[in-house]
C-alpha cells in the first residue's frame, strides 16, 4: 500500500514544530516501516482502502472563507465547531464546567498503539499529521450537553487529522454529542481520547452521516473506578466509514455500554469495530448494535469483549441484530468473546433477518401504505437500541434523527 | 355491501377456495363456520388482499367498488377490516402510535384531517376500558408479549378505532374467557348499525348467542356447503359437520 503512503504522507519530512517532534518522528517511522492495512491485515479485511488510493488529497489550508453555521438543536447546548478539521473560534460556546486548551505532548499516550504491524496505521498517521489537537477538561456535573460539530466545505478534498481529548475530573458528568455530516470527497482521520476519572460519567452520542467523505475514527474511553461510559451511535451511512470504539475498564466498578444503529443505503460502507476490555474484576459492559442495510450497502460490526485473567466477577452482554433490506446489501457481524477470568457472565445473542411479511401485511391491512409499513418496521427494529437513553429532549432528538435516516 | 361471485383462491399453487358465492347486505351480520382447513381464514386473507392469496377466478364487489383491484391499504381505507385469527407481534412499534398512524393514514387517504393526539388518546382509552383492557397495553409494542386473549381484544380495539364498513372477525372468540367473550360481543354490538356489516368466523355457537346472526354459512372444502338462519349453528353444535359428507355423497 505504498500508493497510500505517498498520498497521505507526501514528504518524508516531519515538520518539527518543537514539542510533538519526537512523537511525529516515531509515527512516521512506523508508517514507513509497516505501511497501511491491507485486506489480509487482521480486522481490516472488509474495508476497501483502495478507494482512498484512487483519490487525490489536497493539503488543508487555514479557514479563510465564511464558515457555515453549525446545525440548530432543539435544546440548549454548548458547541465546538470543527470546520475542515479546524476549530472555528467564533462559534465556540462552552457550557459551564468545560474548558478548552491546546493539546500537550503529555496528553498523548502512544504506548498502546501497535508499532509492529499496519493495524494502527491510521492512528499513527493522525499522530504524524495532526494540525490542531484540543483538550476539553470537564469539572463537576455539566447540565448542558456539548456538541462537537464536524463539517466540511462542499468542495473539500483534503485529508485532515483532527485530534481531541476529553478529560472528566473525578465526579464530573457530561453529555457529549458528536455531530458529523459532510459530503465532499475528503478524508477525516480522527482520534478521540476520553478519560473518565473515578465516579465520573459520560454519555457519548454520535450522529453521523457522510456522502463521499471517508471517515476513519478511533475512539478510546478509559474508564476508571465507579465511572460510567455510555455511547449511543446513529450512523446514517457514508462511502467509507470506519469507527474503532474501545472502552478500557481500568478499575473495579467501571462500566461501559455501546449501543448503535447503522441505517445504510446506496453504496454506503460502514465498519464498526468495538472492543471492551475488562482489565479488572467487578466491571460490567453491554453492547447492542443493529445494522439495517438496503441497496448495495455493506455494514460490518465486530464486537470484541475481552475479560482478562483475574478480572473475576465481571459481566458483559452483547446483542446484535441485522436487517437485510435488499438482495445486494451485505452485513457482516462478528462477536468475539474472549474470557479468561472466573465467575464471569458473558452472553451474546444475534439475529439476522429480513422484514417480516406478516407484520408488513398486518400494518397495511390497517391502512398504512407499504412505504409507511416498511418505515415503521425498520424504526421498530432500530429504536429499541436507544431504550437505554434517559427520557428527555436528547432522546427524542435522537429518535427523530433515526426516523429521518430510515 | 359485499357481493362475492364464484371466487377461486389459490395458495402456493393449490386451490383452496373453489367457487364461493356470498352476499352480505348493509347492516347484516353473517356467521361463517366450517371444519378446520376448510378455507375460512383463506377467504379473509383473500378479501384483505394478502400477497400469496391469488384470486384465480370470480369477482368481489365491495361498497360499489371492485375490491380485487385495490391494494391492501386501499381496501382498509375503503372500509374493510380483518381481525386476524393470529394477530401479529410487532416489536419496537408502540401500540398507541400504531393505532393513531393507521387511523391517520386512512383519514389522509380520504382527504380528511388528522386526529389530534389528545382527543385520540381519550377515545382509545374508552375503548380499552369497555373491553376491560389495561391501559398499559397502549404503551407496549403492538401485541408483543400480549396474552392470547389480549391480542384478540386488541383487534377489537383497532376495529373500534377504525370504524370499518365491513369487519371480518376470524375466530376472534377463540381463546377468550367467558367474560372477555361477552365484552368482545358487546364491542361488536355497539358498532352494529344499518350501514355496517360483519362476517364472523367462528367454531362456536356460543358467540352467536350474543351476536345474533342474520345468516349462518358452512364452509367446506372451499365452498359454501350450507346456509341457513341461526338454527343452523345449533344443529352444527349438536351434530358436528358429519352431515356434510352425507349431503355431498
Ligand atoms: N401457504 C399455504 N400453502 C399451502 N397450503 C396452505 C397455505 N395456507 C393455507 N393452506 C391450506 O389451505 C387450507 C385452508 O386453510 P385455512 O387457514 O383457510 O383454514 P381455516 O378454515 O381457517 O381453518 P381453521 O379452522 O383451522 O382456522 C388448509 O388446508 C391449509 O393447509
Ligand atoms: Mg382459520
Amino acid at each position: 500500500m505504498s500508493a497510500l503512503i505517498e498520498k497521505l504522507l507526501p514528504e518524508a519530512d516531519v515538520s518539527d514544530d518543537g514539542s510533538f517532534g519526537a512523537l511525529r518522528r516515531k509515527a512516521q517511522k512506523v508508517l514507513m516501516q509497516h505501511g497501511f492495512p491491507q485486506r489480509k491485515t487482521e480486522n481490516w479485511k472488509y474495508l476497501p482502502l483502495g478507494l482512498l488510493e484512487k483519490r487525490t488529497f489536497s493539503t488543508a489550508g487555514p479557514l479563510t472563507g465564511p464558515v457555515p453555521a453549525p446545525p440548530e438543536f432543539p435544546f440548549e447546548t454548548g458547541i465546538v465547531h470543527m470546520h475542515n478539521g479546524l476549530l472555528d473560534p467564533q462559534r465556540c460556546r462552552l457550557p459551564r464546567g468545560v474548558a478548552i486548551t491546546g493539546m500537550l505532548p503529555s496528553d498523548i499516550d502512544a504506548s498502546k498503539l501497535d508499532d509492529t504491524s499496519p493495524a494502527d496505521a491510521f492512528a499513527w498517521l493522525n499522530l504524524a499529521r495532526f494540525d490542531q489537537g484540543w483538550k476539553l477538561r470537564v469539572e463537576g456535573r455539566v447540565e448542558q450537553p456539548l456538541a462537537i460539530v464536524t463539517s466540511c466545505d462542499e468542495d473539500f478534498e483534503a485529508a485532515i487529522h483532527p485530534r481531541l481529548k476529553v478529560e472528566l475530573a473525578e465526579g464530573a458528568a457530561l453529555t457529549l454529542l458528536e455531530v458529523q455530516h459532510s459530503e465532499a470527497a475528503g478524508l477525516i482521520n480522527g482520534v478521540l481520547d476520553l478519560e473518565l476519572a473515578p465516579k465520573s460519567s459520560l454519555v457519548h452520542l454520535i450522529d453521523r452521516s457522510f456522502g463521499e467523505t471517508a471517515l476513519i475514527q478511533r475512539t478510546t474511553a478509559r474508564v476508571s473506578d465507579a465511572a460510567e461510559y455510555r455511547a449511543f451511535v446513529l450512523d446514517g451511512g457514508g462511502r467509507l466509514t470506519r469507527q474503532d470504539l474501545m472502552a478500557e475498564l481500568d478499575a473495579a466498578g467501571a462500566s461501559a455500554s455501546i449501543s448503535g444503529v447503522a441505517a445504510l443505503g446506496g453504496r454506503a460502507l460502514v465498519d464498526y469495530h468495538t472492543a471492551i476490555e475488562h482489565l479488572l474484576g467487578r466491571t460490567s459492559s453491554r453492547e447492542n448494535f443493529r445494522i439495517l442495510a438496503d441497496d448495495q450497502a455493506v455494514g460490518v460490526f465486530n464486537g470484541r469483549i475481552h475479560i482478562v485473567p483475574g478480572a473475576d466477577d465481571s459481566h458483559s452482554e452483547m446483542n446484535t441484530g441485522n436487517l437485510l433490506l435488499s438482495e445486494d446489501a451485505r452485513i457482516n457481524t462478528k462477536p468475539e468473546l474472549e474470557i479468561h477470568a472466573e465467575d464471569v457472565t458473558a452472553s451474546h445473542g444475534a439475529t439476522i433477518g429480513q422484514l417480516d411479511d406478516d407484520a408488513r401485511f398486518y400494518l397495511r391491512s390497517r391502512g398504512l401504505t407499504d412505504g409507511q409499513a416498511i418505515a415503521l418496521l425498520k424504526y421498530g427494529f432500530a429504536a429499541a437500541v436507544f431504550d437505554g437513553m434517559d427520557a428527555g429532549a436528547l432522546k427524542e432528538w435522537m429518535l427523530e434523527r433515526l426516523e429521518a435516516c430510515l | 355491501m359485499l357481493n362475492i361471485k364464484n371466487l377461486h383462491v389459490a395458495v402456493g399453487g393449490e386451490e383452496i377456495i373453489k367457487g364461493l358465492d356470498l352476499e352480505v347486505g348493509s347492516g347484516e351480520l353473517h356467521a361463517v363456520m366450517g371444519p378446520n382447513g376448510s378455507g375460512k381464514s383463506t377467504l379473509g386473507y383473500a378479501l384483505a388482499g394478502r400477497d400469496g392469496y391469488e384470486v384465480t377466478d370470480g369477482s368481489v364487489e365491495f361498497d360499489g367498488a371492485n375490491l380485487l383491484d385495490l391494494e391492501v391499504e386501499e381496501r382498509a381505507t375503503a372500509g374493510l377490516f380483518l381481525a386476524l385469527q393470529y394477530p401479529v407481534e410487532i416489536p419496537g412499534v408502540n401500540n398507541a402510535y400504531f393505532l393513531r398512524a393507521a387511523l391517520n393514514a386512512q383519514r389522509k387517504a380520504k382527504g380528511e384531517e388528522e386526529v389530534d393526539s389528545m382527543g385520540f388518546l381519550k377515545t382509545v382509552r374508552e375503548h380499552l376500558k369497555a373491553l376491560n383492557m389495561d391501559e398499559a397495553l397502549l404503551k407496549r409494542a403492538v401485541n408483543e408479549g400480549f396474552s392470547g386473549g389480549e391480542k384478540k381484544r386488541n383487534e377489537i380495539v383497532q376495529m373500534a378505532v377504525l370504524q370499518p364498513k365491513l369487519a371480518i372477525l376470524d375466530e376472534t372468540d377463540s381463546g377468550l374467557d367467558i367474560d372477555a367473550l361477552k365484552l368482545v360481543a358487546e364491542g361488536v354490538n355497539r358498532l352494529r348499525d344499518e350501514n355496517r356489516s360483519f362476517i364472523v368466523i367462528t367454531h362456536y355457537q356460543r358467540l352467536l348467542e350474543y351476536l345474533v346472526p342474520d345468516r349462518v354459512h358452512v364452509l367446506s372444502d372451499g365452498r359454501i356447503a350450507e346456509s341457513g338462519d341461526r338454527s343452523l349453528a345449533h344443529r352444527l353444535e349438536r351434530e358436528g359437520y358429519a352431515f356434510l359428507d352425507t349431503a355431498e355423497a
